[in-house]
């Protein structure tokens, strides 16, 4: 094959046809040869367009060819090693500069966004950061709004998340390591923690995981997640993901490792555990009392999206002794004269409303609120004349449907979802006995999962009293001075350590 | 592959003990001829219970890696102990199958009277060997959680109850003379079997306690709690319904719930009752099925605990509904079970299997 990995030959003209047939004379590729007066060395600048700063490229190169200042004095640079050294030494001042001798290595670099300095009769290229381009402000959150606390969100470039969460934590023990991911896409990873905080073995073992990842593409964090998690086939999350720098931080202090793709503004956080999913960085900032009933308030909304159809149906079919009487009656007229069973009415509705959904958010804003507005108002309203489903159904699956939006992090909402279907036939089945025993089968499940070693229910199950101050409830600050645990399961946890951990650790989980 | 030993904690232990033990016993009448002095056979019968547990642990922490099946052979030698260990096998799978066909009819009477019991039965054994797969630590785990579930719903169950205005004491008082003599005479050996004895089947389970130096102490917190829960329970269920109803229901419990009435709104709230039985009964259930699995596993030297989880699910399902014709038969085949096999496997072997143990070891007859 052409792509074997050649030394850069000191003939300038050979490497820049080499690396004009390995892009495959690609447009943007920009070459500038420059003859250097009085001097016999021929000089090349390379780089691509677009995903360089011009600036920084034009200062860069007028800076390491800034011969002509010189001039005037003795006979500097006149054989291309001269030249060719001379141009290092001047390289310094723009920073990240590295030599390459080989191709791939200088592809590597020209891809990177660095501009290559090549001289004629030297087999070698220094290579400088200059990388830029078109990049999106940093903006405001789109997906985990709040009301109070910061605005910023991370966008897609790594290195402006990296900076956004070093703005909040400003401690050297913020480590970050680097790795580039996927055979083709060489997707920059980061990951960060806190070196001291994080357990180091925890670290450890992920990085190795990383490692043995062999992927052709990492587009976004999500390949990652599902490449690293150890249940494949459940259905629950276990890494958490968020576009907000504070949450991460939040996180970071937590103990916890957060990774950074390049490409998308979702950062990884691990080990999670299952009521993370149902906090938000808010908590921390309204008064406790709110944020209590908040929290508490979301849990609720967990069980009626999960249940809320289900039991309906179950009361229908199998106890209708539950339901007081005169509700009963109501309902029953309710349902005179709709044809279909109530599970079938249910999931009629559910599946209409999981179309509503999709297809308001796929669509450009505008037209998505109309669709849900039309789609709401009228199938529900039409539905209910129509006499296909009654009444109470509607309210059912328009507070279950509501109830799955209380949840904050998107990816346990779609998992509840799923499960609320599974839940929903069963109920039609067997009834509440159905329901019970798919539960104690789903805290069983849950129970089995573990996300990096942490096993994912943790506070409640293994039992930890101290967390339970910050899982249903978020107490007071002055209760909750201890940070939380994160319980690993092993001998090593109660072995690290254990002054360091323990020592004027502040309670946030975000 | 070298499998991380499954461990479970103090409070995990906790949690199955109580689950354990409220199980099934606080939906049927247990020691039927205490009268209206139950609550107090129960609570007579709770240092029996405790002495028990203590044996038990006591036989763990001499032998700590071994479950009942390994020290009996230790104790009697090979050619005793395994047949003996064998002997606990049908036992253990016959008294978890009663557990399921006490679940499995409570259902039918209360809302699923088109069901056949063997739909019902066979999602309970479902679930089982699903949790069982899983191992013994997510099974304590699990048991952690729902113990809070539990906790709620009796507390919302006790408190509709006791508003409702229900509750009459002279169905509980006075006590005569008699009364405690027939309490004596039903707490031993009745309720000291059933449901304290039953505690032999964690003999499997102790090997996994990661707190040697507590075991006692959980242990017997947790038979205290659960007597008292249950002592409770049951007084409040004979305050309810007099001794007269208490003796013919099948389920004191549940016709107990029925009659909560409060503001003509919560009316029935058999369901939560249901639920209750139906985690307390499927928690039992996976006791037994552990515990033979993991005596089946060790007498015949199967590593892979999993393996034998559906055969024993398998055998469960179907002795629970072959094994009697109807409810009564099962209820008659069940007073002569407590009354004969079930002493001598929970109580007399394992306390005989410490006497000769403590007999060989002052002897020095262990090579």
């Amino acid at each position: 094959m052409e792509n074997i990995n050649s030394p850069v030959s000191p003939k300038l003209e050979d490497n820049i046809s080499t690396i004009q047939a390995r892009l495959g004379n690609s447009p943007d590729l920009v070459i500038r040869t420059y003859e250097l007066i009085n001097r016999t060395a021929r000089v090349a600048a390379i780089y691509i367009a677009g995903i360089t700063d011009r600036v920084m490229v034009d200062d860069y190169i007028s800076h390491v060819m800034s011969f002509q200042a010189l001039n005037d004095h003795a006979r500097l640079a006149v054989t291309p090693e001269e030249v060719y050294s001379y141009i290092k030494e001047n390289a310094l001042s723009i920073g990240k500069e590295k030599l390459v001798t080989d191709i791939n290595g200088l592809l590597e670099a020209l891809l990177s966004g660095d501009t290559v300095i090549l001289v004629n009769g030297v087999g070698g290229g220094i290579s400088g950061s200059t990388c830029g381009g078109e990049a999106r402000p940093v903006s405001e959150a789109a997906t985990q709004v709040a009301i109070r606390g910061s605005k910023e969100s991370f966008t897609e470039t790594i290195s402006t998340n990296i900076a956004l969460v070093r703005k909040i934590i400003k401690n050297p023990d913020l480590w970050t390591e680097t790795m580039k991911l996927g055979d083709v896409t060489h997707t920059d990873i980061t990951i960060m923690y806190i070196r001291g905080i994080a357990d180091e073995e925890t670290i450890q073992a992920f990085k190795d995981k990383l490692q043995e990842i062999k992927v052709d593409m990492i587009l976004e964090s999500g390949y990652i997640e599902q490449i690293v998690e150890d249940n494949k086939y459940s259905p629950f999350p276990t890494m958490f993901n968020t576009e907000r720098p504070d949450s991460v931080a939040g996180n970071l202090l937590d103990g916890r490792i957060a990774i950074f793709v390049d490409g998308t503004p979702f950062v990884l956080i691990a080990p999670t555990t299952f009521f993370m999913f149902f906090h938000t960085v808010e908590d921390y900032y309204q008064r406790y009392d709110i944020s209590s009933l908040i929290r508490m308030l979301r849990f609720v909304c967990l069980v009626i999206s999960m249940y809320g159809p289900a039991i309906f149906v179950a009361a229908l079919n199998f106890h209708q002794e539950m339901i007081p009487t005169p509700l009963l009656i109501n309902l029953a007229s309710q349902r005179e004269g709709v044809p279909f069973p109530a599970f079938v009415e249910a999931v009629l509705m559910e599946v209409t409303f999981e179309i509503i959904r999709e297809a308001g958010v796929r669509m450009p804003s505008p037209i998505g609120q109309t669709v849900s507005i039309i789609g709401g108002l009228v199938l529900g309203t039409a539905a209910v004349q129509a006499g296909i489903v009654s009444p109470a159904m509607v309210i059912v699956v328009s507070l279950t449907g509501i109830s799955s939006f209380a949840t904050p992090a998107f990816n346990m909402a779609l998992s509840i979802r799923m499960l609320r279907f599974i839940i929903m036939a069963i109920a039609a089945f067997m009834g509440l006995y159905g329901i019970a025993i798919f539960t104690i089968m789903l805290i069983a499940h849950l129970c089995s999962l573990r996300s990096l070693g942490v096993p994912y229910m943790t506070p409640i199950g293994p039992f930890v009293p101290g967390n339970l101050k910050d899982t249903f409830i978020r107490s007071p600050q002055s209760f909750t001075r201890l940070r939380k645990r994160l319980v690993n399961n092993s001998k090593r946890s109660s072995a690290s350590p254990a002054g360091k951990r323990a020592a004027g650790r502040k309670s946030d989980e975000r | 592959m070298f499998m991380k030993k499954e461990v479970i904690g103090p409070n995990q232990l906790l949690a199955l003990i109580i689950l354990f033990e409220l199980g099934t016993a606080v939906l049927v009448p247990i020691g039927l001829e205490s009268g209206h002095a139950v609550w107090l056979a129960i609570l007579i019968a709770l240092p029996g219970g405790i002495v028990l547990y203590l044996v038990f642990a006591h036989l763990y922490l001499q032998f700590p890696n071994q479950i009942i099946s390994g020290y009996t052979r230790s104790i009697l030698g090979p050619w005793l102990g395994w047949p003996v260990s064998l002997l606990f096998l049908p036992v253990l799978l016959y008294n978890g199958s009663r557990n399921l066909r006490e679940a499995g009819d409570l259902l039918i009477s209360a809302s699923y009277d088109k069901t056949p019991i063997l739909i019902i039965n066979s999602i309970m054994i479902i679930a089982v060997m699903y949790i069982l797969s899983k191992g013994i630590e997510v099974f304590a785990r699990t048991a952690e959680i729902v113990l809070w579930i539990v906790i709620i719903m009796g507390c919302i169950c006790i408190i509709a109850v006791i508003s409702a205005g229900l509750v009459e004491y002279k169905n509980l008082f006075p006590l005569h003379m008699s009364d405690y003599k027939q309490a004596l005479k039903s707490a031993y050996p009745n309720i000291l079997i059933f449901p304290f004895g039953e505690l032999m089947c964690f003999t499997t389970i102790l090997p996994h306690f990661n707190k040697s130096r507590k075991i006692k102490k959980t242990g017997i917190a947790a038979i205290i709690v659960s007597a008292c829960l249950l002592s409770f329970t049951h007084a409040i269920e004979m305050s309810v319904l007099g001794e007269n109803l208490y003796s013919r229901t099948a389920f004191p419990m549940f016709t107990t719930i029925t009659l909560v009435n409060m503001a003509n709104f919560i009316q029935r709230l058999d369901a939560l009752v249901m639920l209750t039985l139906i985690i307390g009964a499927f928690f039992k259930l996976t006791v037994y099925c552990y515990a033979a699995v993991a005596i089946a596993n060790d007498l015949f030297k199967v590593n892979d605990t999993s393996r034998l989880v559906v055969p024993a699910g398998v055998i469960m399902l179907f002795s629970s509904f072959v094994s009697a014709q109807n409810y009564s038969e099962h209820m008659n085949d069940g007073k002569t079970f407590l009354q004969t096999i079930l002493p001598v496997f929970c109580a007399v072997i394992p306390i005989l299997l410490l006497l000769i143990h403590l007999v060989r070891r002052k002897f020095g007859l262990y090579r």
